[in-house]
């Protein structure tokens, strides 16, 4: 019944790994920003084909201002789930800043320099406190911030009654209202910002320490990094550019108003999941991210051009959302089966 | 006709042949074992008699059916992974009958009374010391280990068991509750596959064997036809020395770590002395406190008392960036949880433990990072596509290699391998003794964790004993015969 043979020895020159061919199509799809890349183009054209108000200056520029408060909070947001942390606070946050800065600034008659240096800190030690908390009594960042996001945004209430402060000084107006050569000075703010954060992500020592913390806690640990002192740097970093958009915000109104950074909370999670960040952590950009960003920017913005009821708008851009990152997925897995 | 028929089955990944024109027989009533190093094709042969996988080329026909349009098929094979995967918080008998509906129970609503009647049947059967309402992070390793077995025959129609390296994180005692169990299994008219790399297992409990090498079949035979070097060749492709000694050729030197006191988590009053040059061999059982122990001294775990000295100097306790930085480095015996950063590339799993070489004003060089990882890839036979492959892609041998390979170009003073060859093929194991060999020659100073007392008979020139968190002994391997170290490891001194 068994092949009966004597221990028969084949020799055997081994199987050497194949260098796989590949196209060039198959090769810009593995790229890593491929996928997100294309979607963002592709929503981009169909947008310009769906109406004429879309590729035009002005519209650019609107976009482009949206972009920079949302972007600003994704940078920080999607280092923190490279990490394998979630910051449900950075909106309320924003908000906590941008209304203190009004206070300092129209109140206490601070010089608007110092206060929005001043609420920076701010925003950062917001942002320190969360991590600490995380680290030192080991609680899970999503159910922490949600707490703490309650704190930061009834602050917020308690200091303003929910009334909006007026009467911003003329002289931070600039880094809300500016736009030298058509750009948006809170865009180009962002733009610096992401280069740096991208940098650092990318290209430094932190940045390895932080895919690696994302990857594998334990083994991070086991390789001697001080995993809890990069934990709360980033979460710091969080705080604080959650602060410089709220801040941003203020400057652009003209008022502080007690319901900036609302909407803040949900849609930078999305983009960074769209641009492929894992929300496990370990996997993707801060680059990806704001990709997946500028996709739900001009989503919202095409939606109001091409005259979806208001009532619709949220359906419509959810429903894009979650066609976006099942593409993805399945592009994802298609590659991998070819 | 055999049960299972094997006939030609091809698989690649990505361009590389994980399988080429493999055919087999496995019989009722057998144990086949199926051998050959890591990446050889072992569990991708695995993943496709059990449907996992989809193959390629070639049919697998098992009980009659050909299981390309009778997927059914599949059910008439049991497979016990190789590392847990339990359910931690969910109980003993819910465990073994998961999924309900395929082990006899009702669909809809399953009572705990039956279940766990049901399961006290299974827990007499493969004397498991464990209860049926207890959870399963209650019971120690072992004895998961058991019910990862006994869960598998609750599948009512199942007729091949396959077993992957089931005696990895076993002693002596249990591997013998094990093996008594097969043999039960045997006789009772199934086929066992057994999949291992411990040549003594193979013959004690084989009738046929299968080797693999590189994806396709080096050799089968009866096991009564061959010994242990035609199996070693034909795993290897090549003879190896299985009794060569690897114990340094010089003289330890002063002594570098000094250990005082040391208590902690689960062991007590730890001293011993490290010298310059000396392989030390740690023996004891799987939980005696072996690695609580390493990886107190290494800064992992927090220490409740005690203290260290390094080069006569005190070490600060529990912090591993300071332990690295002093050049004493560990290596976990937990691959997955303790050493790799799965969705990273090979380049970056090396880069991040030699940043400091890589890196300038914290700002990592590419080309540097490349042209180092791409020299230790080499220097250490990793076998990869590219270096910017994900490290989960690699097989277990080669994931081990990344975690030696990177260690190394740190260039440790003090190197603390937590059974480095769990899981490992010989030709592997060898080089990874002769690394060790090579080090201490160097100068460094190794720590060698075991349950193996024959690698530590190879490799220590002295043995520490450990039993119940306790020193119970120390040897000079020279003078001492097994059976007095074993009596040590027991706790009978």
């Amino acid at each position: 019944m068994f092949n009966m043979q004597q221990a028969k020895i084949e020799s055997n020159n081994g199987v050497l790994p194949l260098k796989h061919k590949q196209n060039f199509f198959s090769r810009i799809a593995s790229l890593p920003l491929a996928g997100v890349a294309a979607a963002m183009v592709t929503i981009f054209i169909i947008s310009c084909f769906l109406s004429e108000y879309f590729f035009t200056i002005y519209n650019m520029t609107i976009i482009a201002r949206t972009l920079a408060f949302v972007g600003l909070i994704t940078i920080g947001q999607s280092m923190l789930m490279l990490l394998g942390e979630l910051d449900l606070s950075l909106g309320a946050i924003a908000g906590f800043c941008g209304v203190i800065g009004g206070i300092l600034m129209v109140k206490v008659g601070l010089n608007p320099w110092v206060a929005l240096c001043l609420c920076l800190l701010l925003g950062l030690i917001c942002g320190l406190v969360n991590g600490l908390l995380v680290t030192t009594i080991n609680l899970h960042s999503l159910v922490l911030t949600v707490g703490t996001s309650s704190i930061y945004g009834g602050v917020n209430l308690v200091a303003t009654k929910g009334v909006a402060i007026t009467g911003i000084p003329n002289e931070i107006s600039f880094l809300g209202k500016g736009a030298p050569l058509g750009l948006p000075v809170p865009f180009i703010i962002m733009l610096f910002v992401l280069i740096i954060v991208a940098f650092i992500a990318v290209k430094t020592t932190f940045g390895r320490y932080i895919y690696s913390i994302g990857n594998n806690f334990q083994a991070s640990k086991m390789l001697g990094i001080r995993v809890n002192l990069v934990r709360v740097c980033v979460f710091g970093l969080a705080g604080f550019l959650a602060a410089l958009a709220g801040m941003l915000m203020v400057a652009r109104l003209g008022t502080a108003q007690p319901s900036i950074g609302a909407t803040w909370v949900m849609s930078p999670i999305a983009a960074a999941v769209i641009g492929g960040v894992a929300t496990t952590g370990g996997v993707g950009s801060p680059i990806g991210a704001i990709f997946g960003a500028i996709i739900i920017c001009v989503i919202e913005n095409i939606i109001v051009l091409f005259g979806v009821s208001p009532y619709w708008q949220s359906v419509v851009s959810g429903s894009i959302v979650v066609l976006a990152i099942s593409f993805d997925s399945i592009s994802k897995r298609w590659l991998k089966n070819n | 006709m055999a049960f299972v028929e094997v006939r030609g089955i091809t698989k690649t990944f990505h361009g590389i042949t994980a399988l080429k024109d493999l055919s087999l027989n496995i019989e009722l009533g057998t144990v086949h074992v199926f051998a050959g190093e890591n990446g050889a094709g072992k569990s991708t042969l695995i993943k496709a008699l059990t449907g996992i996988m989809p193959i390629d080329n070639g049919t697998i026909t098992i009980g009659g059916h050909n299981t390309e349009n009778n997927k059914e098929a599949f059910d008439l094979i049991s497979y016990v992974p190789q590392e847990l995967s339990l359910f931690p918080n969910m109980t003993v008998a819910e465990n073994l009958f998961m999924p309900f509906e395929k082990t006899g129970f009702s669909r809809a609503i399953v009572s705990k009374q039956s279940i766990q009647k049901e399961a006290l049947k299974y827990i007499e059967k493969f004397n498991i010391h464990a209860r049926p309402e207890q959870k399963i992070n209650e019971i120690a390793i072992s004895d998961q280990q058991l019910i990862q077995v006994a869960r598998a025959t609750t599948n009512k129609s199942f007729k091949v068991l396959i077993l992957d390296e089931p005696t990895t994180s076993l002693t002596t005692n249990e591997i013998d509750r094990l093996f008594n169990i097969i043999k039960n299994l045997q006789n009772d008219g199934f086929a066992i596959v057994f999949v291992s790399h411990k040549l003594d297992e193979i013959f004690s409990l084989g009738t046929y064997v299968t080797v693999l090498r590189n994806g396709i079949m080096a050799g089968s035979s009866l096991l009564d036809k061959i010994n242990q070097h035609d199996l070693v060749k034909m795993m290897s492709g090549e003879d190896v020395a299985l009794d060569k000694s690897f114990q340094p050729d010089i003289e330890p030197q002063e002594t570098v770590l000094s250990v005082k006191n040391l208590s902690g988590q689960c062991f007590k009053n730890i001293s011993f002395e490290l010298r310059r040059g000396e392989i030390l061999g740690f023996a004891g059982l799987v939980g005696a406190g072996r690695s609580e122990i390493m990886q107190t001294i290494f800064g992992y775990l927090k220490a409740d008392n005690g203290s260290i000295e390094y080069n006569s100097k005190p070490i600060k306790l529990g912090r591993p960036s300071h332990s690295i930085k002093s050049g004493i480095f560990y290596i976990s015996e937990e691959r997955k949880l303790h050493g790799i950063l799965p969705m990273l590339s090979v380049r970056e799993n090396i880069g991040i433990s030699i940043l400091d070489q890589i890196t300038i004003a914290k700002t990592v060089m590419f080309g540097k990072e490349r042209k180092l990882t791409k020299k230790i890839i080499s220097d250490y036979d990793i076998i990869t596509s590219s270096p910017e492959k994900k490290i989960v892609f690699l097989s277990g041998g080669n994931q081990q290699k990344v975690i030696l390979g990177r260690t190394m170009a740190c260039k440790p003073k003090i190197l603390i391998f937590d059974e480095p060859t769990k899981g490992i093929d010989i030709k592997t194991k060898v080089e990874i003794y002769r690394i060790m060999k090579q080090l201490a020659e160097e100068g460094v100073s190794i720590i060698l964790v075991s349950s193996e007392i024959a690698e530590l008979r190879r490799c220590a020139g002295r043995i520490l004993t450990i039993y119940h968190g306790s020193l119970s002994g120390e040897f000079i391997t020279k003078d001492v015969d097994t059976k007095t170290l074993v009596g040590a490891i027991l706790g009978s001194v």
